[in-house]
Parts: C-alpha cells; structure tokens; sequence
C-alpha cells in the first residue's frame, strides 16, 4: 500500500545485519527478488523483545486497571439486576400474599354473614312457630271451654226441655182430669 | 506513478526511524532501535489503554464507549473463557483479554489508518503482519499454558500424549503423533494470524495499485480512457476488501484467543474433560 519514495529503505536491513550479516544480506537480496521481509531475521531479536515490553505494560494495566474496572462493573450491573428483579418478586409475592389474606378474610366475612343470617332465620322461625303454637294452645283451650259451656247449657236446656215437659204433661193432666199429678208422677213420667 | 516500483511487500518491511541502543545477548544481536513496526505497536499500546482509561467508567448505565469496551471485556469472559473454561478460567481473563484486545488493535490499525498509506505517507504499520510477532504471541502463549500445566499438574500433564484405553503399545504408538500434534500448535497459531494479515493486505495493494495506475493510463487520453473501467473496478475492490479486512481483523483476534482459550483449558480442566 505504501507509495513510498525512499529507494534506500531496502537496503537499510542489510546495514543492520550484525553477527548474523552473512544471513541478513542474503535475506535482504533475496527480498530484492520478491521474498518475504518477514523473514529477515536481523530484525526479530529487537521487534520480539519490543513486543513483549509493549505486551507486558499492556498485561500490567489490564490486569490492574482494565479487567477489574469492567469484569466488576459488568458483574455489580447484573448483582443489581438480578438484586431488582429478587426484590421486584418478593414485593410481588407480599402483594398475592396480601391480596390472599384479604379474599380469605372477604370469604370468612362472607361466611360469618351467612351464619348469622341462618341463625337470624331459624331464630325467627322457632319464635314464629312458639307463638304460633301458643296461640293455638290458647285457642284449643277457649275452645273446649266454649264446648263445656255449649254442653252444660245443652244439659241445661235438657233439663229445662224435661220440666216444660213436666210442666205441659200437668196442664194436659190437669186439663185431661181436671185435677193435678204430683211432681214425683211427672218426673217418673216424663223419664219413662 | 510510473517511478514507483510496485513491491506489494514493501509495506511489510521494517526500517529504522530513530537509533537506539544495541547489545548481544546469548549470540544475539538486539538492536533496539525505534523502528517502523515498534512505533506502531507503542502506538497501538498508547490506543488500546487510552480507550479503555477513558470508557472503563464503572457506570451501571453505560455510555457508548462503556458498552463496547464491557462488549469486549465480555467476547472474553461470557463468550469463551466461561463457557469453554468455566469458572476455573477466572484468573486468566485478564492474559486473554490482553491478547485479545493487543491482536485486535494491531490487526485494526492496519487496516483503518491504511488509507494513510495511499497517499504516500508512512502513517502506519501492521505488527500483527510480522512472523516475529505473531510467533512471539503464539510462543509466549503456548509455553505459557504448557509450563502451566506441568506446575499445576506435575509429570501427571504429560498424560496428555498417551491417548487412554489403547493399552501400552496402542499409547506409545501414538505419543509421537499426539506429540507433534501437540507442539504444532504455536506453528498453526502463529502462520494463521501472520498469514491472514499478510495475505489481506498484499490483495489490497495490488488493488490499489491497478487503480491507480490505470487512472493514471486512463488520464493519458484517447483509447486508453477505457482504462477508467478496470480502475473504477479496482477501487470498488479495495473499498470491498477494507471491509472484508475488518471482519478478519476482528476474527483472527478472536480465533486467536479462542484456541489460547481451549488450549488453556486442557490445562484448567485437565483429567475432567477427557
């Protein structure tokens, strides 16, 4: 990609050869013919120990400052989501709980109505029947004396329907005969 | 145009900006010099700890910054250390959030500030287009697990070559093939992000150069104002390709991290799984 104008750069690795000259000019004649500059060894031993001074400062500040900065932030973020989310359930589970309590609650109100409503009815009931019964009674007992009444006042009107028979058998008698029976005679008469 | 060599490897090499010290160490020339590729991964270093200083806020409500910084926290910790480690794999979200977020800044830089690049101006450098780098990543993070599993697990770990319930001969039949399997990991892991890197941007330049140069042809006039064509053609291509190269950007970082992630928890899990 590099237009680059410096026609001396390739043979600058040559220059630099060092102990390993022989080696490093033939790599760099051979680049000149197409070959990789990878391969031109003079300039691993000063890259490598670059790379791993870079590495190891960049090792060094994330083990020390990056991955603990983010590892705990990522991990204190989903401590508290799953922390909202636990309180978000137990609020929500107090919720049903109360809701519970207040249908159970609701239903027993229910129940104690229905009861004392059933009570109220059977209570009215036996009151209602007790007074009936009572009037009955009392109703059964000015009845039979009533029927007492009637039977002395028939028995009454017997003895009455028994004298006025008497009493007529004498004025027949007497009118008959012209002379009066006497009382025993108009019983005796009047039963036979 | 036509005094520009085209080199599609030119925008890999790296060259000295400003001298530093040099010292042999063990036979080794270290030649500490601020070079292309080293002001790139400062730079990148610079990017990467200025973004998360100014978004890791700590806010329950995140801003835009602070959702895709915990985004990224997250790809790493609930996407694959979690799932694939478990719990077990706490303690090293923070190495594999670190080469997550350096393979993605590096393998971004490349790609967003290469429009840079077009006009002339060095602005910038993929490091994650270096064998020495991604090998180095590949290498630090593969004997990182290993020797991580031989202190957690002691002579136990080497377990792991000798497949179970093959009986004696059947194992050591195959150790060296679990073996090779198994030591070519830092290989694999290395030659992908190299190679993805560089297989993206070398396309892209070789795009780039066809329209421009044939803008250039077409400027010429007459007949060769055709050339218009293939050279809008090949800008269309190059603006496809960029978006082609941040999917990969981002999915080499994370195909990185992820097999660190599964190496790793053989190493976490080790007897549970097999």
């Amino acid at each position: 990609m590099a237009m680059q104008t410096d026609t001396a750069q390739p043979a600058q690795p040559g220059q630099e050869a060092g102990l390993e000259g022989a080696h490093a000019g033939a790599a760099a004649a051979e680049h000149k013919s197409g070959g990789l500059p990878q391969f031109d060894f003079s300039w691993w031993p000063g890259q490598i120990a670059w790379f791993l001074i870079v590495f190891f400062v960049v090792l060094a500040f994330v083990r020390l400052f990056a991955a603990p900065k983010l590892g705990g932030t990522i991990d204190a973020r989903e401590g508290k989501i799953s922390g909202d989310i636990a309180e978000a359930r137990r609020l929500k589970d107090e919720a049903d709980a109360q809701a519970q309590a207040a249908a159970a609650e609701a239903a027993q109100a229910r129940a104690q109505a229905q009861k004392v409503a059933t009570e109220a009815r059977a209570k009215a009931q036996a009151e209602i029947a007790a007074k009936l019964a009572e009037e009955e009674a009392k109703l059964a007992a000015s009845g039979a004396e009533a029927e007492a009444r009637i039977a002395k006042a028939r028995e009454a009107a017997m003895a009455n329907v028994a004298q006025i028979g008497a009493e007529t058998a004498q004025a027949i008698v007497e009118k008959l005969t012209g002379k009066s029976a006497t009382a025993a005679e108009l019983a005796a008469a009047a039963r036979s | 145009m036509a005094e520009h060599k085209i080199d599609p490897m030119e925008q890999f090499m790296v060259h000295k900006i400003m001298p530093g010290p040099e010292f042999d160490l063990g036979g080794v020339h270290f030649d500490m010099s601020i070079t292309n590729s080293v002001a790139s991964m400062i730079a990148g270093a610079i990017i990467l700890m200025a973004f998360f200083v100014l978004t890791a806020r700590g806010q329950v409500v995140p801003n835009r910054g602070q959702a895709l910084a915990e985004s990224l926290y997250n790809i790493v910790d609930r996407v694959l250390v979690t799932p694939i480690i478990g719990h077990g794999g706490k303690p090293y979200i923070p190495y594999l959030f670190t080469l997550f977020s350096v393979i993605l800044v590096l393998n971004l830089m490349g790609v967003v500030l290469a429009v840079g690049n077009l006009a002339g101006a060095e602005l910038t450098f993929t490091v994650t287009s270096q064998l020495a780098i991604t090998a180095t990543l590949a290498v630090l993070t593969f004997f990182s697990v290993f020797i991580l599993g031989l202190v957690k697990h002691g002579p136990k770990f080497l377990g792991l070559f000798f497949p179970s319930g093959m009986g004696v001969v059947g194992a050591c039949l195959m150790a060296p093939i679990e073996m090779l399997s198994y030591f070519v990991r830092p290989v694999t892991l290395a030659m992908r992000l190299f190679g993805n890197m560089l297989g993206g941007h070398v396309v892209m330049y070789l795009f780039a150069t066809f329209a421009v140069l044939l803008a250039g042809l077409a400027a010429t006039g007459g007949v060769a104002i055709l050339a218009a064509v293939p050279s809008a053609l090949s800008f269309g291509m190059v603006i496809a390709l960029t978006g082609l190269e941040l999917v990969v950007a981002v999915l080499q970082a994370f195909v990185f991290t992820a097999l660190a992630t599964v190496y790793l928890n053989e190493v976490v899990n080790f007897g549970h799984g097999h």
